[in-house]
């Protein structure tokens, strides 16, 4: 082979034959050796390049904890601007709610203590409001109001104070009634709420489960304790119409509550708790029950009665009809009748617009402070770093 | 004998000791150890220094020329003697000020949310345990990124390093410090809902679902007034979170299946609700701005000093190299 390559050298050019005639085999041998060692150096070299960026990129400025970053520092600037801006933010807030909730109106009226004394004896009181049937007149003069109770019946009269605008929310309010009782709460098939198929899943009713063998409709204690006081408002001696519609959550409405599900066996025997449901009726429309299974967070609350869609004027009398059907007696809870107008801050509630007050005052008094604490005793913050650095250097 | 060797030693800046045998090298940092409270740190290089290493409380193993006997035996690792610098002033000094801070804020954390469901047990014998989802992610990326000072400051200072020695963050007077401060947030967080929702039809959903949302606004902006150093995987983990949060509501409160089935839509419809989470969220921080403000202005501490000086310096100066 050797032969054929100086051969083939030999007879591609004569200059190039010179040269390699010149050169012993062993040469060529060398030569090679030469290259592959300068191969392998550039080899190296390349692999020298690619730890080095493999290196760079593990000293990545992520784990050298080198990331771009901004740094606060509390500089009376800072301070200021800050108790300014939620001074200036919380003050109109503040006094936006206050004016909303000083435009709602509201009639509350408590009627449970209505016609009884309060001395009354409490067992007589309890069979009076136990007995479905009882049937007492009492009359009782309270300012200016009148009441009259005929059987369970409760008149109130009372005056509107402003004109108010529909709709017009009424609620019952009660008091001392803790709905949000762990057992109280707990009491309730959501299962059996939403369809048929869910009748049997009543575990955690009891006691108000069953009636006899058969299944309750809707199971629990909340079901139960339905409210049932009635309101039949009248005007000028004219009755005035109460929507009852589209008081209960959209959301129960359609999904929480099943449109095939009809009450079952409800406030039959035993103990009865409440108020008795239509049996013909699906839940999905019953809607009393679904606000009522809304249960309140707190113990004092308010659920929606109806609606009246009229404007009342300011100083118009307003003639209630009460059905004082619900115990509330037995616990000492309380009752009341409200009527209230809303606004975009919901029923009348001064709370938020005082506190926004307060704290955006408090803020602005803060700020002025702090302004007058930066002026009269000024840290400086440049000076202080200096002075440290002077410390260093006379080590 | 070993109670003059003791007193002698303490009274010195430096001791040397040489001819020193493994066994007594081992004696010398236990004689530190079992009469004082200081923190000991051994280091060194060959299989000589292993008991050395691990009697002393920190042991810092240099794998080099002596093989790796030392590093095997040790806390930490190093290539060289000179980063043992670096190691304390920097690292321990970030560790140190790191896990203090995350330490009192995850007492403050679990509290106020305990607390507030303790309130509402004064209400109720119930508890609302809606939808709670434990996002501890923050805290995390708080503990690994926060510095509060860069590493150049603190080789140059050094003095900055007796910060932990002092105990200056974590000890008996910010513990209890900030427990006062989870009690007055647990209590605002507690009651500014109860006050704007007395007499009204709030259900006890509605209201599970409005403290969740407050305790975790309030939860996270707390520690966002704390960090000293914001990078983007800050600012994510947490505006992330309440965001995170927030989702997870509104899907839990999607499906009928769950007692919260439309409460998120409800409650967001009314600017009470907003307005009560901010009024939350303020209220509850403002006195600890309040003091920490005045804190850092009457009474500021030599790592604020450093600070302040570091990051003033630097945006007055852009272009000074350090």
């Amino acid at each position: 082979m050797n032969q054929e390559m100086t051969a083939g050298a030999s007879k591609s050019s004569a200059t190039a034959a010179k040269k390699h005639s010149k050169k012993p085999k062993y040469r060529l041998a060398s030569e090679i050796q030469q290259e592959l060692l300068e191969g392998s150096l550039k080899l190296k070299a390349a692999f020298g390049e690619l730890s080095k960026a493999g290196r760079r990129l593990e000293d990545s400025r992520f784990t050298q904890q080198e990331l771009p970053a901004w740094k606060p520092i509390l500089t009376p600037a800072w301070v200021i601007a800050a108790f300014v801006l939620i001074g200036i933010t919380f003050i109109p807030i503040g006094l936006a709610s206050l004016f909303a909730s000083e435009r709602v109106v509201e009639i509350v009226d408590r009627y449970d203590d209505g016609c009884f004394f309060l001395n009354t004896n409490q067992s007589l009181l309890l069979d009076y409001i136990r007995n479905p049937k009882s049937n007492k007149t009492c009359t009782r003069r309270l300012t200016s109001l009148l009441f009259s109770v005929l059987s369970n019946l409760t008149t109130l009269i009372f005056q509107v104070p402003k004109k108010m605008r529909s709709p017009i929310y009424i609620y019952y309010q009660l008091g001392n009634f803790y709905q949000n009782h762990r057992r109280y709460v707990k009491s309730r098939s959501d299962k059996q709420l939403r369809s048929r198929k869910g009748e049997d899943e009543i575990k955690d009713c009891q006691p108000i489960a069953k009636s006899g063998e058969k299944p309750i409709v809707p199971c629990g204690l909340i079901a139960w304790s339905l409210f049932n006081d009635t309101y039949a408002f009248s005007l000028k001696n004219k009755a005035l119409t109460v929507d009852k519609k589209d008081i209960a959550w959209k959301s129960d409405k359609e999904h929480k509550f099943g449109s095939d599900v009809y009450p079952k066996n409800f406030q039959s025997d035993g103990l009865i708790g409440g108020g008795k449901l239509n049996h013909s009726i699906p839940l999905s429309e019953q809607e009393d029950l679904m606000v009522w299974m809304r249960t309140a967070a707190l113990p004092t609350f308010r659920k929606l009665y109806g609606k009246i869609t009229v404007d009342l004027e300011a100083n118009e009398t307003i003639t209630v009809v009460i059905q004082n059907n619900y115990n509330t007696y037995e616990f000492g809870g309380e009752k009341k009748l409200v009527l209230s107008t809303t606004s975009w801050i919901g029923g009348k509630n001064n709370f938020l617009g005082i506190a926004y007050l307060c704290v955006g005052g408090i803020c602005l008094f803060l700020a002025i402070n702090f302004i007058l604490m930066y002026i009269f005793r000024p840290r400086g913050f440049y000076a202080d770093a200096e002075e440290e650095e002077k410390d260093e250097e006379d080590y | 004998m070993s109670n003059t060797l003791f007193d002698l030693a303490t009274s010195c800046r430096v001791v040397l000791c040489c001819r020193v045998a493994p066994l007594q090298k081992a004696g010398i940092v236990d004689l530190i150890k079992s009469r004082t409270d200081d923190m000991t740190l051994a280091i060194g290089d060959g299989a000589n220094d292993v008991s050395m290493i691990q009697m002393a409380d920190v042991g810092v193993g240099i794998c080099g020329q002596e093989g790796r006997q030392a590093v095997m035996a040790s806390d930490f690792a190093m290539g060289q003697f000179r980063f043992l610098k670096r190691l304390l002033l920097v690292h321990g000094h970030w560790n140190y000020q790191r896990v203090g801070y995350l330490v009192l804020y995850n007492f403050y954390r679990n509290a106020v949310f305990v607390l507030m469901l303790f309130w509402y047990i004064l209400f109720t014998a119930f508890s609302t345990t809606s939808a709670l989802t434990d996002w501890s992610i923050p805290t995390i990326v708080v503990g690994i990124l926060d510095k509060d000072l860069s590493d150049k400051t603190l080789l140059k200072y050094s003095k900055l390093y007796g910060a932990g020695h002092r105990h200056e963050s974590y000890n008996m007077y910010l513990f209890w410090i900030m427990m006062i401060d989870t009690l007055w947030q647990s209590l605002v967080l507690f009651y500014i809902p109860v006050f704007t929702y007395s007499e009204s039809t709030m259900d006890i959903w509605s209201m599970g679902s409005l403290w969740t949302i407050a305790v975790v606004v309030l939860v996270n902006v707390h520690l966002a007034m704390d960090i000293q150093r914001w990078v983007s995987f800050t600012h994510i983990a947490i505006w992330g979170s309440i965001i995170i949060t927030y989702a997870c509501v509104v899907v839990l409160d999607s499906i009928p299946y769950f007692p919260n089935y439309g409460t998120i839509y409800h409650l967001a419809k009314f600017p009470t609700y907003w307005l009560s989470i901010l009024l939350i969220t303020v209220l509850a921080l403002l006195p600890r701005f309040i003091f920490k403000v005045i804190r850092q202005t009457f009474w500021p501490s030599d790592i604020q000093i450093a600070r302040e000086a570091e990051i003033l310096r630097k945006r007055r100066s852009p272009t000074r190299s350090w």
